[in-house]
C-alpha cells in the first residue's frame, strides 16, 4: 500500500487553557489553545491514561487537605477530542487537570527543543513498584494554601487553592476560591524549577544570595517568554499599545473627559504580557500582580541592597527582558518606518491589521530566540554556585557557539542590559564579548589537557546504563589526572555527574556532537571555623567540562573547591551566606530540627525549599 | 561566658548615689523587666534623687518563676510609686504580662509603645486584627492536633511561640489607657527623637525602630487563606475549610471506581497519601507560627537613650528584620560604636543580635545584660552569642539565670558567675549595673 501521511498519528493534540488566569475573563485573548505533543505519536508511543498520565507527567488530583480525589479527565474521550479539550471552566476540576497538563507539557517541549535532547527529572530511581516511576507527579489541588511549588522529595509539583482575601480581593470576589493551577505563569514557573533540577546534580543547592534568586528569576523568565507565544493575546496588546509591547499599562480605548474614567472603555489596565500571576497577587490583597518584572529603571546599586530571592531575581528578569525588548524594537523599526512613510497610522489602537500581524510575528520569534538562549545557557553554567555574572557568560558563550555572527546584536543587547544593572561577572577584564566567553584550559591555566578518549555513545539513541557507567569512570579518571588544568583540587576525589551528549548544527550546516559533564568535588567544613561545636556542612566545588567528539576540552567552567582555609573566598562567602540566612529565619530562635536541613550534607542532594521561598514567610 | 581570672581582687562595687545611673534587671523567668534609674542633677534635699523608667514587665507562662508580684512591689518601693516613663516594647506576654492594675496606684508620666499598637492608626489596626485572628486560629489548631497525635519538638516550640501571643488583652488595655492615671500615651516609630524624654532633664531618646516602611509592613502581614482545626467538644472540625468542587466531582480514596480498570492507576498508596498529608499540612503552620512570632518581635520599640555621655540601647526583642532596617543606614556605625550599655534582644536568641551589629560595637567599651533562661526553649540563649558577648564586653555581661533565687526550687540554672564584673552588683532577685557619671 502506498504511504500516506494520513496514516501517521497526529503530532499534536489541541487543548484549551487560559493564557493568563481566570481573572482576565475573555479579555486580551485569554482563551487560548495549546498544541501539546500527542504522546501516542511518539517512539515508543505512550498511551495517555485518564489523569492525564503520560510519559513525563502524572496528574493525580488528590487533595491532602480534604483527603479526597477529584474525577480525572480522560483526554482520549471522543467527546473531548472533538472539541479540542474541555472549555475553560473554574468549576470543573477536569479542566484544571487538562490545563496543568497542557501548560507543563508545553514548557517541557520548549526545553527539549532548546536543549536538543530528552529531558529527565531530578529524582532518580525510586521503588520498582512505584506506578509513577520516572514521572513527575502533578497535584493540581494538593492543599488549601496560597502556595505552589516543586518538591523533589515528593517528586511532585503541588498547587494550592485558597479563598481570596475578604477585605482586599482585587478583581476577585471576596472569599472566592482561587486556584494556583489555573495560572499559566505559576504552572510554567514551577515546571521550570523541576526541569532545571533534572539537568544538573547540585545546581539547586543554595550557596549564596544569587542562587535562589537565579532560580526564581530564571523560572519567571521562562513563564514570561511563554506569554509572547500566545498569538491572540500578543496581537491585542500590540494593537492597543501601538507595537510598544514593553509598556506596563494599556491606555483606555476612549480618552476619558477631564481625566476621570466614567465607563469601562475609559479605564486603563495593566499589560498582562509583562506581569506575573495577576490573580494570585490580587487575591492575597497585594493589589498587584505577584511580580512586576519590568517597569523600573535600571539601577546598578540594586544588587547590593536586594537579597530577597524574588526581588533579586527580578533584576535578572529585567536584564533579560531589556535585551529582548531592545531587539524587538530593532527588528521592527523598519516595519514602523515603512508604515509611517506610507501614511499608515502607528498610534495605539490604529495599527493596520497586517502591520500588527508582522509585529506579533517578530515579537514571538525574538521571544523564542531569547528563551532558547536562556535554556541553552544552562549547559554552559558552572555545576554549582551560579551567579548572575556566570549566567551572562553562559548565555554569551552558548549563543556564540550556535550563531558566531551576531547580526541582530542579541549578545550586545544582553551585555549592555546586564552592565546597566551592575551585574559584573567575576574573573573577566571587560564587558567585551570575547572577554565574557568562557575560555579553554590553555587560556586559563596555560595547560592543554590531553584528549579525553574512550567515551561511548549510541547516537542517535540514548546511552545505555552500561555505557553511562563506563563514561562516568572514564570522566572521573580524566578529571583526577588533569586536575590542575581543569581547576580541580588534585588531593580530592573527583566524581562525574550529569554527562550527556549535546548536538548542535555548526555554522557550516554540519552536525556537531559535544559532550558535557560535571566533575564534582566536596569536603566537609565547619560552618563557623572559630567555634569548635560548630555545625558542619558539605562544601562543593567542580567544573563543567564541554568536550568535542574527539575528546578535546573546549571549555572548563570552574568553581574551585580550594582548601579549607580562611583565604578561600568562595568558602567564606558561602559561610557568611549560611550564617546570615539561618539568622534571618523566623524559626532560628527556637533551634528546630528543620534548621539543620538548610545546610548541604554529604550524600544528600540539597535543594532549595521552594515551599518556603514561594510562601514568602 | 566569663573566664576565671585568678589572683585578682574583685572590683569595688559602685555605690548608688547622686551621680549614678542604674539599670536593674529583675529575674522573673523567661521575660523582661528592666528598671532604669537616672540621677536628677542638683536635686533638693527633699526631692527625689532619681527618676525612673520601666522597660517591659512580663514573663512567659511556661518560663514563669512566679516572681512578678514581688518584682512589681519592689519597683513600687524603689521608685516611691513614681515612674517617669513606662515602655512596653512589644505586645508579647513575656514583655507585658506584669502590667497589671497594680500600676494604677503609681504616678506615671508617659507610656511608650510602638506605633503598631495604636488603635487609632488604620494601618496598625488592620495588622492587629489580622494577627489576633490568626493567633487564635493557630492556638486552636495546635491544641486540636495535639489531642490527635503526639507533639514533636518543632511543634512544641511553635506552640510556645503562639502561647506568647495570647492573653495580652488586659495588659494592653491598661497600657493604652495610660493605666487610668492620666499618663500620656505615646506611639512611636523609627526616626522619632525625644528631647528631655519623659520630662527627665538631659535624657534624650532616639527611636530606631519599628519603621513605617511598606516593605517592613509586608513582613508583618502573613498571608491568610489556610484552614485550621478546632475542637468542638471532643470532635475536631476544620475551620474555614474550602471544598473547591461540588460533591459530584469528589472521589473518596475508598471509592469503588479505583478498583475499576479505568482509574486503578491513579490511586496512591496509603503510605503516600499519609506522607502527602503530613508534608502538605502542618509544617507550613509551624512556619506560620514562627513567622507571626518574629513579626511581633519586629514591632519592638528600639530605643537608644542618651544621658550625660552614656548611650543605652534597649532593642526589646527586635529580630533580624527590625535591625536590618536601621543597620543599613549610614549613621548605624556611629550609633553602635558609641553604645555603652546594651540590653540583649530576645533573650539572647540566634536571630536577635546580628553579628554585624555586635561586631560594630566598641570592644571593652560597653556592658550588657541578658534576661534569659533555657526554658521553655532550650536553644535560647545561643551559646556562641553569649561567648562572643563575653569577649566583646571584656566579661562585663550578666545573665539573669546566673542569679540564685532563694525559695524557688526548679528555677533553670544558668552558668555561675565566677566573679561580679566591674560595675555590676547583685540583689535579692535582681542584678544591677551602675555607672558613676563624671
Amino acid at each position: 500500500m502506498a504511504y500516506s501521511p494520513n496514516d501517521e498519528a497526529p503530532a499534536e493534540r489541541p487543548l484549551k487553557a487560559y493564557a493568563f488566569d481566570p481573572s482576565q475573563g475573555r479579555n486580551l485573548g485569554n482563551y487560548m489553545t495549546v498544541n501539546v505533543r500527542n504522546e501516542a505519536a511518539e517512539d515508543p508511543p505512550t498511551e495517555l491514561l485518564p489523569g492525564p498520565v503520560g510519559k513525563y507527567l502524572a496528574v493525580i488530583d488528590y487533595d491532602a487537605s480534604n483527603n479526597v480525589y477529584y474525577e480525572p479527565v480522560d483526554l482520549n474521550d471522543p467527546a473531548l477530542l472533538l472539541r479540542g479539550g474541555l472549555d475553560p471552566s473554574e468549576s470543573d476540576p477536569r479542566f484544571h487537570q487538562q490545563m496543568v497538563y497542557a501548560v507543563a507539557s508545553e514548557t517541557i517541549r520548549r526545553f527539549e527543543t532548546a536543549m536538543g535532547r530528552r529531558i529527565r527529572w531530578g529524582f532518580r530511581g525510586g521503588r520498582k513498584n512505584d506506578p509513577f516511576r520516572g514521572k513527575l507527579r502533578v497535584l493540581p489541588h494538593a492543599m488549601q494554601e496560597a502556595n505552589a511549588y516543586y518538591d523533589r522529595n515528593l517528586r511532585a509539583l503541588v498547587f494550592g487553592y485558597f479563598p481570596a482575601s475578604e477585605t482586599d480581593p482585587g478583581t476577585n470576589l471576596p472569599g472566592q476560591t482561587v486556584f494556583t493551577c489555573l495560572s499559566h505563569d505559576i504552572i510554567a514557573h514551577e515546571t521550570a524549577h523541576a526541569l532545571i533540577d533534572g539537568q544538573r546534580e547540585f545546581f539547586l543547592e543554595p550557596t549564596g544570595p544569587d542562587t535562589p534568586a537565579f532560580h526564581e528569576g530564571f523560572a519567571d523568565i521562562i513563564a514570561l517568554f511563554q506569554h509572547f507565544s500566545y498569538k491572540e493575546a500578543l496581537l491585542e496588546v500590540i494593537q492597543k499599545l501601538g507595537g510598544q509591547i514593553y509598556r506596563s499599562r494599556i491606555g483606555p480605548n476612549v480618552q476619558p473627559e477631564g481625566g476621570r474614567p466614567v465607563i469601562q472603555d475609559e479605564l486603563s489596565k495593566s499589560n498582562p504580557l509583562v506581569e506575573l500571576a495577576q490573580q494570585f497577587g490580587e487575591a492575597l490583597g497585594m493589589r498587584a500582580a505577584l511580580r512586576q518584572a519590568l517597569g523600573t529603571p535600571p539601577n546598578s546599586n540594586a544588587l547590593k541592597t536586594l537579597f530577597e530571592p524574588h526581588e533579586r531575581g527580578a533584576i535578572l528578569v529585567a536584564a533579560v527582558f531589556d535585551a529582548y525588548f531592545t531587539i524587538y524594537m530593532r527588528r521592527t523599526r523598519d516595519l514602523m518606518r515603512i508604515a509611517q512613510g506610507s501614511g499608515s497610522a502607528t498610534t495605539p489602537g490604529n495599527l493596520h491589521h497586517d502591520l500588527a500581524n508582522r509585529l506579533a510575528g517578530e515579537a514571538a520569534k525574538a521571544a523564542q530566540h531569547f528563551a532558547n538562549i536562556c535554556i541553552r545557557a544552562l549547559d554552559y553554567c558552572p555545576p554549582i554556585d551560579i551567579s548572575f555574572g556566570d549566567f551572562l557568560r553562559a548565555m554569551i558563550t552558548a549563543d556564540y557557539d550556535l550563531v558566531p555572527g551576531d547580526h541582530h546584536g542579541y549578545r550586545e543587547a544582553l551585555i549592555e542590559a546586564f552592565r546597566l544593572r551592575g551585574i559584573c561577572p567575576s574573573g573577566v577584564t571587560s564587558y567585551a564579548e570575547e572577554s565574557l566567553r568562557w575560555c579553554p584550559p590553555e587560556v586559563l591555566k596555560g595547560i592543554t589537557p590531553p584528549l579525553c578518549t574512550g567515551l561511548k555513545f549510541n547516537i542517535p539513541h540514548p546511552t545505555t546504563p552500561q555505557q553511562q557507567r563506563h563514561n562516568a569512570i572514564t570522566l572521573s579518571r580524566f578529571g583526577k589526572a588533569n586536575a590542575k588544568a581543569l581547576g580541580l583540587n588534585p588531593d580530592k576525589p573527583v566524581q562525574a555527574f550529569s554527562f550527556h551528549a549535546i548536538h548542535r548544527v555548526a555554522p557550516d550546516g554540519g552536525l556537531k556532537v559535544e559532550m558535557i559533564a560535571e566533575l564534582m568535588q566536596q569536603m566537609d567544613v565547619a560552618l563557623d571555623p572559630d567555634d569548635k561545636d560548630s555545625d558542619v556542612f558539605t562544601f562543593r566545588g567542580g567544573t563543567t567540562v564541554i568536550l568535542t567528539d574527539k575528546g578535546e576540552v573546549r571549555y572548563a567552567i570552574q568553581k574551585n573547591l580550594g582548601e579549607d582555609s580562611k583565604d578561600n573566598k568562595r568558602l567564606k562567602r558561602q559561610r557568611d551566606y549560611y550564617q546570615n540566612s539561618m539568622a534571618s529565619m523566623a524559626m532560628a530562635a527556637y533551634g528546630t530540627e528543620e534548621m539543620q536541613d538548610f545546610l548541604p550534607r554529604r550524600g544528600r542532594k540539597r535543594s532549595m525549599n521552594f515551599s518556603l521561598v514561594h510562601r514568602g514567610y | 561566658m566569663a573566664t576565671k581570672k585568678k589572683n585578682k581582687k574583685p572590683a569595688k562595687p559602685i555605690a548608688f548615689g547622686k551621680n549614678t545611673i542604674r539599670v536593674r534587671m529583675y529575674r522573673v523567668g523567661f521575660g523582661d523587666c528592666f528598671l532604669l534609674s537616672l540621677p536628677v542633677a542638683d536635686a533638693d534635699a527633699n526631692a527625689d534623687t532619681h527618676r525612673h523608667v520601666l522597660i517591659d514587665c512580663g514573663v512567659h507562662f511556661k518560663g514563669d518563676l512566679k516572681m512578678m508580684d514581688r518584682a512589681v512591689d519592689h519597683i513600687a518601693e524603689t521608685t516611691k510609686r513614681k515612674l517617669a516613663i513606662v515602655i512596653a516594647t512589644h505586645s508579647h506576654q513575656d514583655h507585658i504580662s506584669g502590667f497589671s492594675n497594680k500600676f494604677s496606684s503609681f504616678e506615671i508620666g508617659e507610656v511608650w509603645m510602638p506605633w503598631c499598637e495604636d488603635v487609632r492608626d488604620k494601618q496598625a489596626l488592620k495588622l492587629q486584627k489580622k494577627h489576633i485572628a490568626l493567633t487564635e486560629r493557630l492556638r486552636q489548631h495546635f491544641e486540636a492536633e495535639a489531642r490527635r497525635a503526639p507533639v514533636n519538638k518543632t511543634r512544641a516550640a511553635a506552640m510556645a511561640a503562639v502561647a506568647n501571643l495570647v492573653q495580652n488583652k488586659t495588659a494592653l488595655t491598661l497600657l493604652r489607657a495610660g493605666f487610668n492615671v492620666n499618663a500620656q500615651v505615646r506611639y512611636l516609630n523609627a526616626s522619632d527623637f525625644l528631647k528631655n524624654a519623659g520630662g527627665i532633664t538631659g535624657l534624650s531618646a532616639n527611636i530606631l525602630g519599628p519603621p513605617r516602611d511598606e516593605k517592613f509592613l509586608a513582613k508583618m502581614n502573613p498571608p491568610a487563606g489556610q484552614s485550621y482545626l478546632r475542637m468542638d467538644g471532643s470532635q475536631s472540625n476544620r475551620l474555614d475549610a474550602v471544598q473547591p468542587f461540588p460533591a459530584r466531582w469528589r472521589l473518596k480514596p475508598s471509592d469503588p471506581a479505583f478498583s475499576d480498570k479505568r482509574l486503578s492507576h491513579l490511586r496512591l498508596s496509603d503510605e503516600e497519601t499519609a506522607k502527602l498529608q503530613k508534608e502538605l499540612g502542618s509544617p507550613s503552620l509551624n512556619s506560620l507560627a514562627f513567622a507571626l512570632d518574629q513579626a511581633k518581635n519586629n514591632t519592638s520599640l528600639v530605643t537608644l537613650f542618651s544621658f550625660r555621655g552614656q548611650q543605652l540601647l534597649f532593642p526589646g526583642d527586635a529580630q533580624w528584620g527590625n535591625w536590618k532596617f536601621w543597620l543599613d543606614k549610614d549613621d548605624a556605625e556611629g550609633i553602635l560604636s558609641g553604645v555603652t550599655f546594651f540590653k540583649i534582644a530576645h533573650h539572647g536568641s540566634h536571630n536577635a543580635t546580628p553579628r554585624d551589629a555586635l561586631e560594630k560595637m566598641s570592644k571593652g567599651k560597653f556592658a550588657a545584660m541578658v534576661s534569659t533562661q533555657n526554658v521553655p526553649w532550650d536553644s535560647i540563649p545561643r551559646m556562641p552569642l553569649m561567648d562572643r558577648l563575653g569577649e566583646m564586653t571584656m566579661n562585663r555581661v550578666v545573665r539573669s539565670d546566673s542569679l540564685k533565687l532563694a525559695g524557688t526550687s526548679g528555677a533553670p540554672k544558668g552558668p555561675e558567675l565566677p566573679e561580679m564584673p566591674k560595675g555590676f552588683a547583685q540583689g535579692e532577685f535582681w542584678y544591677d549595673y551602675l555607672v558613676k557619671l563624671k
